[in-house]
């Protein structure tokens, strides 16, 4: 009996050590492919770097748009952006190029690519999804803030991260969507989500606009009244109008 | 400056429309020294105009460059009138832009003559004594630069910002850099020109240009003369926010293209004799102003943290608590405040846009506290002196950000 125990596990460490001495040269293969993209990349990306700084890129762009690159990537130049994007698709291409090779190395019938691969791509285009829409979020999160403030609105705060939430769950939303992650379910949170914030700030604005629309109401009314008069009536007033403000 | 002038002239040359319509209107040939340059003015603007520049130059043959129909003028007129198409009509009117200055030199170049006067809208309120001292001024020196008598409530952005920048940057008098009635020699029109084109050639014909800026990179003389009285053009789109992102964006961009000059420039400004401005008699009503300083310091510190650094930030705290009749910013505060947004428009630190929208209530702050200090019974233009003093005084502070902006920054 004990021989046959002693059997099935040398078969068993057998197996798994041929599975291993296997695997290894799939997965050396997979690495080195990483490892001389992600390196081509920096050199790709340092070079770039070095002629679009010689040529003044950033200058140039800058003269000629008024509306810049840089100002959707905000602490770097557009030559940094681009230098950037184009490491990171050495580095996607040399997990495409890894993942293939893995497929080739490993004996076995699993076709792991096949699977693998086109999940890959979604997961990128998740990724960048998740970028954008955060980079929008920021954005328009910002630009109603100071909207808001210098149209002296008193819930600016309250309105812009109604605004940033917003988009963030969007995104969220869609890159799980993408991802393929949750079926109906995301859809469903995402519809509750979305209305609920829109229903919120809706009540929000319209509550803390009512003291306006009243006010100004009631500033037209006055104002209808105070136009009856005229000079030479009892009730006529001169209004004193004091030096107005010119800024420029 | 050779290859600028040899664009302008490949670029006159592309456009026989200006020249033709030129040589067809001219009833005699024009030979004088002095082109005058308007932008368009209304009918009445245009013959009030042109009898103020008639009593001007009674002796002398005029150029008189218009985009209007010109009317026919009498046979003993000293003035030539020349009419020209221009390329784009101008959506900000009240200032002179980029078009304007290529359009003038270009007439001067075809016309040869040696010096020319940009008037501004409202021109028609010009004294003819004031458009000879203009012309007097421009036969001496290459820029000659119109100085307002401004009543203390007007052209407030100029006296926080644009005239104690472009003095403590570039080391210039004059008081009003973005005037409105200038002068200037061939040489000084050419080099506008030359800056308008790279404007121009990418479509912005409505941008600014800063000649006490181009002036002094260029070494060129440069003179003051006072233009009084003169109505001063308003916008008429009044949106404090996007005017002011508009014309501070532009100065922020100069002084940033002219970076390697102004780092070098060295020099303080003696000491201009004050005018006497009415004082205020009335106390101003602040409270608008202050309401949205307050209101923004609330809501906008976070992005004024990625500007300003702490000391400027406890600067601005201590003013939010202030009454309104003792609040009173600090002219260094202020002149740090302006810094730190040159050097985070240059360096991007957040969208430029949204830059400049988070100065408005740092402005409408500024504003706030030089009406309550002029209330007071400080002149107006004391303050603006020492203001600009102060800007003078934290000059080292910008160049050295501006070289090592990654150093540490209490």
């Amino acid at each position: 009996m004990w021989q046959q125990v002693e059997q099935a596990l040398r078969q068993s460490a057998q197996q798994v050590l041929y599975k291993l001495a296997s695997f290894l040269p799939a997965l050396i293969a997979l690495l080195l492919a990483l490892v001389i993209m992600t390196a081509i990349g920096m050199g790709l990306a340092a070079l770039l770097r070095r002629s679009l700084t010689a040529a003044k890129f950033d200058e140039r762009l800058a003269r000629n748009s008024s509306a810049t690159i840089s100002d959707w990537s905000p602490a770097h130049s557009p030559t940094a952006l681009l230098a950037r994007v184009v490491f990171w698709g050495c580095v996607a291409i040399g997990c495409f190029i890894g993942i293939s090779a893995f497929d080739a190395a490993f004996p076995g019938e699993s076709q792991i690519s096949i699977f693998v691969l086109p999940y890959l791509t979604h997961s990128i285009g998740a990724v960048l999804l998740l970028i954008a829409g955060t980079l929008i979020a920021r954005f328009l999160e910002r630009s109603v803030l100071i909207g808001a403030v210098n149209a002296k609105l008193q819930y600016a705060r309250f309105l812009s991260l109604g605004i940033k939430w917003l988009v963030l769950v969007l995104t969220a939303a869609m890159v799980l969507d993408h991802l393929q992650i949750g079926g109906a379910v995301v859809e469903l949170a995402f519809g509750i989500l979305f209305g609920g914030i829109v229903l919120t700030l809706a009540l929000a604005v319209g509550l803390g606009s009512r003291d306006i629309v009243s006010r100004s109401l009631e500033r037209s009314a006055d104002l209808r009244s105070n136009l009856d008069p005229i000079p030479g009536d009892p009730d006529f007033k001169a209004t004193t109008t004091s030096e107005p403000l010119r800024h420029f | 400056m050779a290859s600028a002038e040899t664009n302008i002239d490949l670029t006159s040359n592309a456009m026989p429309a200006t020249t033709a319509t030129t040589t067809a209107t001219t009833a005699t040939p024009a030979t004088a020294s002095l082109l005058v340059s308007l932008v368009p003015l209304s009918q009445e603007a245009f013959e009030a105009t042109l009898s103020n520049l008639a009593l001007a130059f009674p002796n002398d043959t005029v150029l008189v460059a218009t985009p209007d129909t010109a009317p026919q003028l009498s046979s003993g007129s000293p003035l030539r009138l020349i009419p020209y198409t221009p390329t784009a009509v101008s959506a900000t009117p009240w200032v002179l832009t980029a078009a304007d200055y290529l359009n003038t030199y270009k007439l001067a170049q075809e016309n040869r003559v040696t010096s020319c006067l940009l008037l501004g809208a409202e021109c028609q309120s010009l004294q003819p004594e004031t458009i000879r001292a203009l012309a007097s001024s421009t036969l001496a020196n290459d820029l000659s630069v119109a100085h307002y008598e401004l009543g203390p409530r007007e052209g407030l952005v100029n006296s926080a910002i644009l005239y104690p920048v472009t003095r403590a940057l570039f080391g210039t008098r004059p008081r009003f850099p973005l005037a409105i009635d200038l002068g200037l020699s061939l040489r000084m029109a050419g080099r506008l020109a030359a800056t308008a084109q790279r404007f121009t050639a990418s479509s912005q014909d409505d941008s600014f240009l800063w000649p006490l800026a181009e002036a002094a990179t260029a070494n060129f003389t440069i003179a003051e003369v006072e233009v009084t009285p003169r109505t001063i053009p308003q916008p008429v789109k009044r949106d404090l926010n996007s005017l002011l992102a508009l014309i501070a964006g532009s100065l922020f961009a100069d002084v940033d293209a002219k970076a390697s000059f102004w780092q070098r420039a060295r020099g303080t400004q003696p000491a201009q004799p004050l005018p006497q401005t009415a004082h205020v008699a009335e106390p101003p009503d602040t409270a608008p102003m202050l309401d949205a300083f307050r209101l923004a310091y609330t809501n906008l510190h976070e992005i004024w943290s990625l500007v300003l650094p702490p000391n400027s930030l406890l600067g601005l705290k201590k003013l939010s608590m202030l009454q309104p009749e003792s609040f009173r910013m600090p002219d260094n505060l202020w002149a740090r405040i302006v810094y730190d947004f040159i050097l985070a428009y240059r360096l991007r630190t957040i969208n430029r846009g949204h830059l400049l929208g988070a100065l408005t209530p740092l402005y409408l702050a500024w504003v706030a506290s030089h009406l309550t200090l002029i209330s007071t019974g400080t002149p107006p233009e004391k303050h603006i002196q020492d203001l600009a003093a102060a800007f003078e005084t934290d000059k080292p502070y910008l160049v050295s950000r501006w070289r090592w902006p990654d150093r540490f920054n209490p």
